[in-house]
């Protein structure tokens, strides 16, 4: 493989990792004492934003990450990711509510039991295309909500499934920056071994038999096995994040898993950008945080105006979700490949400018 | 002279309705290279399908008959296992992936090699193609239709297949550049040995370039025999060779 050379680029590379490395350690800092090196920051400038909205958003990372791996990168669309987080939830419910495992085995069982699920689904794919395939994983999202929603009425009750703090051994991870150190992790763990998948053997024939499964297979590509493999994959790690979802939201009913959280996965990815890991990551920060931000924007209204005073207090909610899919739905005219085909463009004309110069 | 590529008998039908292909027998001998004619419909790219295993990705079925590779019996084997025996293909409108580079459209192809042969291959196919070691980091959609083919070839090659199978190579490309692809074509028969199934619209190149023809018809092979009988033959020459123009002077 390649030698680390001390080229300019590498060293530009490692600067940007111990930036990046920095401002993710210290942000939960930031976050918790609401201050920045000592110097309190309003509400406005952090943005509106919490730890927790941080964790939530590293959560739908996870989603978002594994749902671009099959539909960006494997070329599956599936409609059904929220059955794999409703899986993963319901894995977490058995194995510890019921059998009382350990924490990490909860994980590792959940995601086992993601890969299982995630299997099966992907089945339909090795004989219906296309739009038939996408119905096929509409119909694996209204079973799994419906098993889940029957095991959730036999076991527990209407308000949930309550779900325990997690720990590991004795320590009990019950504070937002807690989750913030597991979590973080955990995306940087999922983002590397997805990318080392892309560039394998595999991953290569995976993004060949996206372009083009005829000629994939005229090269030796097994298409079916792929894409079983890929579905498994990404519902595996769908799964996990179910898992930690349940444990951080620490009950969870059948309605979250409906047919809205699995579209918000989509959004994500068109907005970061279809087969870019790294725009996923974006794509995921974006819809979590900036609905959040928007809402921080709006002074809280002392005005005489009875209507604007409706507007901004009463319907602030609406307003909000108006404002963002605004917002998203100018950018992706702007910019219809995403952060991703965004940041290339951007890139391509640096370059051009800087030659030219 | 043992035979690479035996076809026994062979009938295909689409849908389980009529017969695209009807007790067809072909062979190609090691080394050898196949020229199969035939005017649109009459069941060329139906014979390739058949061969390679990709049948069913068309709703076809094979009916009748039996293909044989290197005396391993083939019909009814999937695709990607065909590649593993030797079977290289060159499909129908290139079919690169587009989104790929070329570098790694080509390390696709060379997934059936073990690793340390994978270098190897890859020079082997920039020697051939130098166009396509400048190009090799640009995706491959954005290249011209010659470069493309180029880019199919070289992905098809690399896996030193012993059987290549090429269809309609000439499909789209300026003659000056189809001519200069069959000359590399030739290059890699020679070099890896390489028995070669053509098909092939322009008759009178496939003609010049193959040892022995098929002419398909209906379905049915018509004609065969080598290269120089079928040019000299009557059926080939008013419909496929393009007639004399003073032939065409006295209808």
């Amino acid at each position: 493989m390649a030698k680390t050379v001390n080229t300019p680029q590498s060293n530009r590379a490692w600067l940007w990792l111990v930036l990046w490395g920095a401002v993710l350690a210290y942000l939960p800092t930031v976050m918790t004492e609401r201050a920045l090196f000592g110097i309190p920051l309003t509400n406005t400038q952090l943005l509106n934003l919490g730890l927790t909205q941080i964790n939530l958003m590293l959560i739908s990372m996870l989603g978002a990450l594994s749902l671009n791996y099959l539909t960006g990168c494997a070329g599956l669309i599936s409609i059904g990711h929220a059955a794999f987080f409703a899986t993963g939830a319901m894995a977490t419910a058995i194995f510890d509510n019921q059998l009382g495992l350990p924490f990490p085995l909860v994980l590792l069982a959940a995601a086992l039991a993601g890969a299982l699920v995630g299997t099966l689904a992907g089945l339909p794919s090795l004989r219906v295309r296309g739009l038939y395939f996408v119905l096929s994983t509409l119909a694996v999202h209204y079973v799994v909500t419906y098993v889940f929603l029957e095991y959730q009425f036999k076991y527990f009750d209407v308000v949930g499934i309550p779900y325990a703090t997690p720990r590991i051994g004795s320590f009990e991870i019950n504070t937002p920056v807690r989750w913030y150190v597991l979590l973080l992790p955990l995306v940087i763990l999922v983002f590397m071994g997805l990318r080392a998948s892309l560039k394998s053997r595999e991953g290569r024939a995976m993004l060949a038999m996206r372009d083009h499964e005829l000629a994939a297979t005229a090269m030796g590509v097994d298409v079916r096995f792929l894409r079983l493999k890929a579905f498994g994959l990404s519902s595996a790690i769908a799964s996990l994040a179910g898992a930690l979802f349940a444990y951080y939201l620490s009950n969870v009913t059948s309605e979250a898993f409906n047919i809205n959280f699995a579209i918000q996965f989509i959004a994500m990815i068109i907005i970061g950008g279809m087969g870019s890991l790294s725009g996923s990551l974006v794509g995921a920060a974006i819809w979590l945080l900036l609905p959040s931000i928007i809402g921080g924007l709006s002074p809280d209204s002392g005005s005489n105006n009875e209507f604007l005073n409706k507007l901004l207090v009463e319907n602030r909610a609406q307003l909000v979700q108006l404002i963002f899919s605004l917002l998203v739905i100018v950018f992706l005219i702007f910019a219809p490949g995403g952060v991703a085909g965004l940041s290339i463009r951007l890139k391509n004309r640096w370059t051009a400018w800087r030659n030219a110069a | 002279m043992s035979t690479v590529l035996d076809i026994q008998h062979l009938s295909v039908a689409y849908n389980r309705k009529g017969f695209a292909l009807e007790d067809v027998s072909m062979q190609v001998p090691q080394g050898g290279i196949v020229a199969l004619l035939g005017a649109n419909g009459a069941g060329k790219s139906t014979l390739i399908r058949a061969v390679t295993g990709l049948l069913d990705l068309h709703h076809g079925q094979i009916s009748g008959g039996q293909v044989h590779m290197l005396g391993q019996l083939v019909s009814g084997m999937p695709a990607h296992r065909l590649v593993r025996m030797g079977m290289g293909q060159v499909p129908e409108g290139r079919l690169v992936f587009k989104q790929l580079s070329v570098e790694d459209n080509l390390l696709v192809g060379a997934a059936v090699l073990p690793r340390s042969q994978i270098k190897d291959g890859l020079d082997a196919v920039y020697h051939l193609f130098p166009r396509l070691l400048e190009r090799r980091s640009q995706a491959a959609g954005w290249m011209s239709g010659g470069e493309q083919q180029m880019l199919a070839l070289g992905r098809a090659m690399i896996s030193k297949p012993k059987l290549l199978l090429v269809d309609e190579l000439s499909l789209g490309l300026a003659p000056l550049i189809v001519i200069e692809i069959y000359k590399q074509l030739r290059v890699i028969g020679e070099t890896l040995g390489t028995a070669m199934l053509v098909v092939e619209q322009n008759a009178n190149l496939a003609l010049s370039f193959a040892q022995s023809a098929y002419l398909l018809q209906q379905g049915r092979v018509v004609l065969s025999g080598s290269a120089q009988e079928v040019a000299a033959s009557p059926e080939m020459k008013p419909s496929y060779l393009g007639e004399d123009k003073t032939v065409k002077g006295t209808a």
